[in-house]
C-alpha cells in the first residue's frame, strides 16, 4: 500500500521509499516529514486525481500521484 | 537565470555590519526584510517567492546591512535554483564582512523551521558566525492563545530564540541588541555525524522533539485550515470558487482598470496638447506628437492594468489561496506536459508577460519551467486587447444570437481567447510528448500554506513597484524600437508622406509576404511595426488611414477597413496570426535576461512567426472557402 491509496480522514505510517525514487527526493521528503515510521494524515483526497494533502505534524503538503505512489506506508 | 550568486554588498560600499536572513520557504521572512529595511520585497503566502538576494540598510541604524536569502527547505539541495540560493549563503558565510545571520522560522510550524534551524546552526558553527532564531508569526499564536517556550528552546539549542512578529513588528525592537549579544555555536546539535549531509530521519526527530517539548501545543490553527481547504478543494464547490475567483480576477483586469485607463490615456492627451501647443511645428513637434506621446502614450495606458493584476494576483497569494488553485490546476496542466505550479505564471500573463515570465521562477523544476515559458507568450496578453476590439469591430456583424442573450462580437472576443489558450497548452504538449527528458521531472510537493488576510500595504507597494518596473525596464526598449521606427517612416521625405518614406519602401517589399491573406502593404507595414509591440498595430493602421489618434476612434477606423473592402478571411486571419505571434520586444529582453541568453527568446520568436503565419494562411483560405 502507498501514501496515494490512503483515503481522506484515513492515516497510516511510512514504511519505505520505493527503490526508483532517486536520492535527492528521499532526502528532501525526509526532510519535509516523509520518513519511515512518521505517521501521516491524509486531510484531503479531491477528486479526479488531484494531488492529496497530507498533514506531517503542523504542516500540510500537496503530492502528485507520481511522488505518492512511491512512498510505502504499513 | 537569476542572479542569486552575486552577493550586493559586494558591489555597494561595504556598510559596517552585514546581517544574513535565511529560512524555509513561507516562514514570512521577506516581510520582516521588508520591516526590518523598509524596502518593498514582493512578499506572498506561496512558496518560493524570494528568487534573488535583496539587501537594504535597517532602518534603525543605517550602519546595518539586511540580506535576505530565497527561502530553502535545505541546506542540501535538489533543484538548481535552491542550489544557487545556498551556493550564495555559503559564499556570505565565508565572507569576513558577514557578521552574524538571523535563521527565520515560522512558530506555528516549529517542526519544520526547526529542521532547517538546525542545518543551519551546524554552519554557523563551523564559519563561526553570531546566530540568531526569530521565531516569527507570534501574532498568530497569540490571537490563537497558543505560546512558544522561547528561553526553553534557546537553552536547548544554546542559540539566542527572539519571538517576533514581521507582520505586527512585534519584537523588532530587541533583534539589534540580541545580534549583538549573539555569539556562534560552539557546539554540534546532539546529533552524532555531519547534520547538514544527513539524510535519515534523525535530525526530523530532533526537531519534533524539540517542537513538542517547547512549540505551540493543540491543532487549532491546523483544523481551521483543514476546514477552508476542505470547501476550496471540495468536488464542486472547490471547482466553482476556482470559476469564480478567475472571473472575478478578470473583471478586475478589464472592468475595474478601465476607468483607470481611460484617465491615463486622457491625461496623455492633455499632456500633449500643453507640450505641442508650445513646440513650433517642425521635425521636433512630430517627434514629440508621433513617436513620445503616440509610441510610449500607447504603451503607458496599459500600466493601470499591470497594477490591477499585480494587486489582485498578489492579494490570492496572501491569502494562501493560489497554492490551492495550483492544486486544482496540477492534474488537467499536466496532461499538457506542464505543472500545477505552472498555472499562476500563465494567469499573470493574460495581464501581460513580462509579470509572467517573472512568476515563472516559483516553478522550481527548470524543465517545467522552460515550457511555461513556450506557453507564456501564447497567452492572450492586455496588449492584444486593442487588436482584437479593432477587427471584431470591424468584421463581426454587433448582432446577438442565440435569442438575444449573447452578442456575436462577444462570442469572438471570448473565441480568440479561448484559441490562444488552446494554442498555449498544445504547444507545451507537443514539445514536452517529443522530448522524454521534459516528461519526467521533479515531482510536485506543494507545500499548502495557511490561509491570512492579506497585508494591504506590502501588497499596494508591490503593484506600485512592479508597475515602475514595468515602466521604466520595459520602457527604455520601447523607446529606443519607437524612435527608431519613427525615424524610418519620417525620413527621407520628412514626413509628407509615409507611403514614400523607408518604412513605406519597406511595407512594399514586404507587401508579397501578406498578400496570401489578402492583406495590402499598409497591413504589411502595420504587422511590421506590430512586432515592436502589438498594440502599435492600431495605431500605425490609423496614420495609414489618416485618421488621428487612431486608438480613440476604433469604430472609425473599422468602418475605414470595412470601406477598404477587406475580405472577412483577412480579417480572421489577422485575429489568428495576433493570437500567435511573438511580437513583443520587451518580452523577449526579459525571456533573455531571466534564461540568460538569447536562446530562448530567438528561437521561441522565430518559430511562432512561422506558427502564426501558417495558421493565419490556413484560416484565410478556410473562412474564404465557407464564407
Amino acid at each position: 500500500m502507498t501514501l496515494w491509496d490512503l483515503t481522506q480522514g484515513t492515516s497510516a505510517t511510512v514504511s519505505a521509499f520505493a527503490a526508483s525514487i532517486e536520492a535527492g527526493y528521499r532526502t528532501r521528503l525526509s526532510e519535509l516529514g516523509f520518513h519511515p515510521g512518521e505517521s501521516i494524515a491524509c486531510v484531503m483526497a479531491p477528486s479526479l486525481g488531484a494531488p492529496k494533502l497530507y498533514r506531517v505534524n503542523n504542516t500540510v503538503y500537496s503530492l502528485d500521484d507520481s511522488i505518492a505512489s512511491m512512498i510505502e506506508v504499513a | 537565470m537569476p542572479t542569486s550568486s552575486t552577493l550586493p554588498s559586494e558591489t555597494a560600499s561595504l556598510p559596517r555590519a552585514s546581517i544574513a536572513l535565511i529560512g524555509s520557504p513561507n516562514s514570512g521572512k521577506s516581510l520582516l526584510f521588508n520591516r526590518l529595511t523598509g524596502l518593498n520585497q514582493k512578499v506572498a503566502n506561496f512558496p518560493g517567492i524570494t528568487v534573488d538576494i535583496s539587501s537594504g540598510k535597517s532602518l534603525a541604524d543605517s550602519s546595518t546591512e539586511y540580506l535576505d536569502f530565497p527561502g530553502v527547505y535545505s541546506l542540501q539541495t535538489i533543484s538548481g535554483e535552491e542550489k544557487l540560493a545556498v551556493e550564495a549563503f555559503y559564499k556570505a558565510m565565508d565572507a569576513d564582512h558577514l557578521d552574524a545571520v538571523i535563521c527565520v522560522v515560522d512558530a506555528t510550524r516549529l517542526e519544520k523551521g526547526l529542521i532547517f534551524a538546525l542545518q543551519v546552526i551546524e554552519a554557523c558553527r563551523r564559519y563561526n558566525k553570531p546566530l540568531l532564531i526569530a521565531a516569527n508569526m507570534t501574532d498568530v499564536l497569540e490571537q490563537h492563545k497558543m505560546h512558544l517556550d522561547a528561553e526553553g528552546l534557546a537553552g536547548a539549542l544554546k542559540v539566542p530564540v527572539l519571538p517576533i512578529s514581521g507582520k505586527t513588528g512585534f519584537g523588532l525592537e530587541h533583534i539589534p541588541s540580541a545580534i549583538a549579544s549573539a555569539t556562534a555555536p560552539t557546539e554540534a546539535y546532539a546529533i552524532a555525524g555531519d547534520i547538514i549531509a544527513s539524510d535519515d530521519a534523525l535530525i526530523h526527530r530532533q526537531a519534533q522533539q524539540l517542537a513538542n517539548m517547547y512549540g505551540p501545543k493543540g491543532d487549532l490553527l491546523i483544523n481551521a485550515q483543514t476546514k477552508l481547504d476542505s470547501f476550496f478543494l471540495h468536488s464542486w464547490f472547490g471547482g466553482l470558487s476556482f470559476f469564480v475567483i478567475m472571473y472575478l480576477l478578470f473583471q478586475s483586469i478589464f472592468t475595474w482598470a478601465a476607468p483607470v485607463m481611460d484617465g491615463v490615456e486622457t491625461i496623455i492627451q492633455v499632456t500633449a496638447d500643453f507640450v505641442l501647443a508650445r513646440v513650433p511645428e517642425g521635425m521636433a513637434s512630430d517627434f514629440i506628437s508621433d513617436a513620445l506621446f503616440g509610441g510610449i502614450g500607447a504603451f503607458l495606458v496599459f500600466v493601470p492594468q499591470i497594477f490591477v493584476l499585480t494587486l489582485v494576483v498578489g492579494m490570492l497569494e496572501d491569502s494562501g489561496y493560489l497554492a490551492r488553485a495550483a492544486v486544482i490546476c496540477h492534474k488537467p496542466l499536466r496532461v499538457f506536459g506542464l505543472t500545477g505550479k505552472s498555472f499562476i505564471p500563465m494567469l499573470s500573463s493574460v495581464a501581460c508577460a513580462i509579470p509572467g515570465i517573472y512568476a515563472a521562477r516559483t516553478v522550481d523544476s527548470p524543465r517545467k519551467r522552460w515550457l511555461t515559458y513556450l506557453a507564456i507568450p501564447l497567452m492572450p496578453c492586455s496588449a492584444r486587447l486593442p487588436v482584437y476590439t479593432l477587427l471584431i469591430a470591424a468584421f463581426i456583424p454587433a448582432q446577438k444570437a442565440l435569442g438575444g442573450l449573447v452578442g456575436w462580437q462577444g462570442l469572438a472576443m471570448f473565441g480568440i481567447y479561448v484559441f490562444g489558450i488552446v494554442c498555449a497548452l498544445l504547444v507545451t504538449a507537443v514539445v514536452s510528448r517529443s522530448n522524454a527528458e521534459l516528461r519526467s521531472d521533479l515531482p510536485f510537493v506543494l507545500e499548502m500554506p495557511p490561509y491570512r488576510l492579506p497585508s494591504w500595504r506590502p501588497l499596494l507597494r508591490n503593484a506600485w513597484n512592479r508597475s515602475k518596473h514595468f515602466v521604466t525596464k520595459a520602457g527604455k526598449i520601447i523607446f529606443i524600437v519607437t524612435v527608431v521606427i519613427w525615424l524610418l517612416g519620417y525620413f527621407p521625405n520628412q514626413g509628407a508622406s509615409l507611403g514614400d518614406s523607408w518604412l513605406g519602401t519597406m511595407g512594399q517589399w514586404i507587401e508579397p509576404v501578406f498578400a496570401p491573406f489578402g492583406l495590402d502593404w499598409k497591413y504589411g507595414v502595420a504587422i511590421l511595426t506590430s512586432f515592436l509591440a502589438r498594440e502599435v498595430f492600431v495605431g500605425t493602421l490609423g496614420t495609414l488611414f489618416g485618421i488621428e489618434g487612431a486608438e480613440e476612434n476604433f469604430v472609425s477606423l473599422s468602418q475605414q477597413i470595412q470601406d477598404s473592402g477587406l475580405p472577412i478571411g483577412s480579417g480572421v486571419a489577422l485575429l489568428v496570426f495576433f493570437a500567435i505571434a511573438l511580437q513583443c520586444v520587451s518580452t523577449l529582453a526579459v525571456l533573455s535576461k531571466e534564461t540568460g541568453s538569447w536562446r530562448l527568446p530567438t528561437q521561441l520568436f522565430i518559430s511562432y512567426s512561422i506558427f502564426a503565419y501558417v495558421a493565419a494562411f490556413l484560416t484565410f483560405h478556410l473562412v474564404e472557402f465557407l464564407v
